[in-house]
């Protein structure tokens, strides 16, 4: 045990002293959180400010949309009539984002036209739609009742319909979740890659530069080798937890100070819709905020992100130690440094097909091919954060423990290959690999 | 004393030892001798427990040898390799550490030994920053650092310059007094000649000779002497008549001689001294003993000639 762990300790230390390391530490997680801060920022649906013309030949509206200012819209108003051809061309109107069309009749068709010039989002569709509704309301309540506005708004009870998943009521799962899901997992595969190549080059380079008989002097292989994969994968560990802590203090440091107004409002449009139609001075300050955008919403609001990086390290870690057994069986069988790189390939396509499996999932996630994949150890890191993200049916989460004991098995079966060739191959130098001196060394005990 | 008894080993039908026994004695240098793929880098991994044997064992001053021995081995291989971003201290530590020593054993028996070299400004360098002949003394004091029983170099003068080669021979012969066993792999004859207390040739596997250097000597010599004289040569050549062979001749200055002669027949030393006093004034004679080199290539290219026969 003690030379396990100087091994492990070597390999720790000479990795985490690398230029590498600190490089893509530090920066890999800050070039994620300038991702992060581009796709908040202009994530969201368009155009922050729109100034709407609103004519109104009859005055019904008597100049007023608004009691308060909007951020988003400013209303302007023409007691006249003005075509859309006129709205599209004159010089005039081009300040104009939308021209809203009240005709005379209003009170009694009910119907008003907006004319856009790019088409707003679903948000600001909503938004001017229930300012325009809430103005004519006030009309109408002043012209045809004698209640104060306070109290027909409090008797007006509008019916709440909503549609619920009964798997799923609060909608928590959904494909833009999986989405988060396939990226973790294309993270694994990343870190599996990277981490793999580390493997791959300590075992090449302790066998070229000679140290490996040295080294097996005092230790036997098989603890040169668990020492080695466990160095670096500690290593592999502490460069993601340093990538989870930037990266969460990053998110809290843009959601207190750069992002603190999108947030109040995404927190809001979180609330069930059923309650923003009941209450409608909930809707009046959702609809005064900004434009909502949906990324910021799902990455702040929507994602478990302690179920998820707990998977995330657990699976990870699995799948290191399978693809690992890969990468220490090439640098321990090949003769040279070169001869390894060639072997890379394969390794290469299969971790993309676990990426494309990942894919293949987020679209059928229920199919039989996704639950093979689910528990197939090439594919199953990055499928099962995509099904871990999109939500387990209830009594189906043992198919997550399942798809981690299967590349726990998996990984315990190719390290013990890997043990082998490591022990009869790495004192072998200058061959070319051929499959028959693979199985020769197999054999051999 | 280390006992090998019976060691055989075979890669794919390939025997690389057959049925191979020695015996090294304790503070002995042993020589280990033999022509490339004889079997010797082997032999030297099963001692250092890095392969296994398919037969026959190895007993390490007494017991059978383990795993758990290995601390008390140096070994420094052939093909010379280190860590080449690791300072010169952290491969002590290192080193020094997987053959059971403490790191203040590390620290105390590092600076000993660059004190020693007067090398102690090295400590702090990165391998990758010194020179190859600067590595290699670096390797073997890595190889020494814990004070091995028994010491196994491959090679360890090869990459040396002469006053390099001049040290390391002294050390060696420094901790073969401090009761240290020594095997030696080398192709350097006359570092064997010199340094060796007892000798071992290998070839195909197989033990073909041993004996203490003096003794393969010996047994290959060829009743050659070498006679320094001064005076005519005609008249020294004449004197050997058909009893003696002139095998080589040196010639010192003007008059004075040095020359080879193979005795022919039952004619002796004696015989010798006696044809030529009178007829030339002789300074020195002495017997030639074949080098180690010699005894080498005599019994490597018998066997080939026996195999080939």
């Amino acid at each position: 045990m003690r030379n396990l762990w100087l091994i492990v300790q070597r390999e720790f230390l000479e990795k985490i002293k690398s230029r590498s390391f600190i490089l893509t530490a530090f920066f890999g997680p800050i070039l994620l959180l300038a991702l992060l801060f581009f796709l908040f920022k202009f994530g969201d649906s368009g155009k922050k400010h729109w100034d709407v013309l609103v004519t109104d030949p009859t005055g019904v509206f008597e100049g007023k949309m608004l009691p308060n200012q909007d951020n988003a819209v400013s209303y302007f108003f023409l007691e006249d009539y003005v075509e859309m051809e006129e709205f599209r061309d004159a010089k005039m109107y081009q300040k104009f984002d939308a021209l809203v069309e009240i005709n005379e009749k209003v009170l009694t068709n009910k119907t008003a036209f907006v004319f856009y010039r790019q088409k707003p989002s679903l948000k600001l569709q909503t938004k001017i739609q229930y300012q325009s509704e809430r103005r004519l309301e006030e009309i109408m309540v002043k012209r045809f009742t004698k209640l104060p506005l306070s109290s027909f708004r409090k008797i007006k009870q509008p019916l709440n319909v909503a549609f619920r998943n009964v798997y799923d009521p609060y909608d928590e799962s959904s494909d833009v979740r999986g989405w988060v899901g396939y990226f973790y997992g294309l993270l694994i595969i990343g870190f599996v890659f990277l981490y793999g190549m580390t493997i791959l080059r300590s075992v090449s380079q302790e066998k070229s530069n000679r140290i490996i008989e040295i080294v097996l002097g005092s230790v036997s292989p098989r603890k040169l080798m668990a020492g080695k994969i466990i160095g670096i994968g500690i290593t592999a560990i502490i460069q993601l937890i340093i990538w989870i802590l930037i990266v969460a203090v990053g998110l809290f440091i843009m959601r207190e100070f750069l992002f603190q107004n999108s947030l109040n409002l995404s927190s809001m449009v979180t609330v069930q819709m059923t309650e923003q139609v009941k209450n409608t001075s909930l809707l009046d300050q959702l609809l005064q905020g900004n434009e909502q955008n949906d990324f910021l919403n799902l990455i702040y609001e929507r994602i478990q992100f302690g179920t998820m990086n707990f998977y995330f390290v657990l699976f990870f870690f699995a799948s290191y130690l399978f693809y690992g057994a890969f990468f220490t069986a090439i640098g321990a069988t090949a003769g040279s440094e070169s001869d390894g790189q060639q072997f890379i390939i394969p390794i290469l396509l299969l971790l993309v097909f676990s990426a494309y499996s990942g894919y293949y999932c987020l679209n059928n996630p229920t199919s039989n091919l996704a639950q093979f994949f689910q528990y197939f150890p090439f594919t199953a890191p990055v499928v099962a954060m995509v099904k871990l993200a999109l939500g387990y049916e209830p009594g189906t989460v043992y198919q997550l423990y399942l798809s981690l004991l299967s590349l726990l098995v998996s990984a315990f079966i190719t390290l013990s290959i890997a043990g082998r060739l490591y022990g009869n191959g790495v004192l072998q130098f200058g061959h070319r690999i051929r499959l028959s001196l693979i199985i020769r060394w197999l054999k051999r005990k | 004393m280390i006992e090998i008894q019976h060691l055989t080993k075979s890669y794919n039908r390939k025997v690389a030892l057959d049925q191979v026994s020695l015996t090294i004695p304790t503070g002995q240098i042993v020589g280990l001798l033999g022509p490339n793929g004889a079997g010797k880098t082997t032999l030297i991994r099963i001692l250092n427990q890095i392969i296994l044997p398919d037969s026959g064992h190895i007993r390490f001053f007494g017991d059978v040898m383990k795993h758990k021995h290995l601390d008390q081995v140096g070994y420094l291989p052939e093909e010379r390799g280190l860590y080449r971003t690791m300072t010169v201290e952290e491969h002590a530590y290192f080193l020094g550490q997987l053959k059971g020593l403490t790191k203040k054993e590390v620290r105390s028996h590092l600076e000993y030994w660059l004190d020693k070299f007067e090398i102690s400004s090295w400590k702090s360098k990165r391998i990758e920053e010194l020179s190859k002949g600067m590595a290699q003394k670096v390797q073997l004091i890595f190889t020494v650092l814990h004070e091995p029983k028994l010491l196994i170099l491959d090679e360890p003068l090869s990459g040396f310059d002469p006053l390099n080669v001049e040290l390391i021979k002294k050390e060696l012969s420094n901790l073969k007094a401090k009761g240290t066993t020594i095997i030696l792999s080398t192709h350097n004859m006359k570092s064997v000649e010199e340094i060796c207390d007892f000798a071992y040739l290998i070839d195909g596997g197989k033990v073909v000779s041993s004996g203490s250097v003096s003794a393969l000597q010996e047994a290959k010599k060829e009743g050659i002497f070498a006679i320094k004289f001064s005076g005519n040569m005609i008249a020294f050549v004449t004197a050997l008549w058909t009893d003696f062979e002139l095998v080589e001749k040196e010639i010192l200055n003007e008059n004075r001689f040095l020359v080879h002669v193979k005795m022919r027949g039952d004619a002796g030393f004696e015989d010798l001294l006696k044809v030529l006093i009178g007829q030339v004034k002789i300074e020195a004679a002495w017997e030639v003993l074949p080098s180690m080199h010699d005894v080498f290539i005599q019994t490597i290219s018998a066997r080939e000639e026996a195999a080939n026969a």
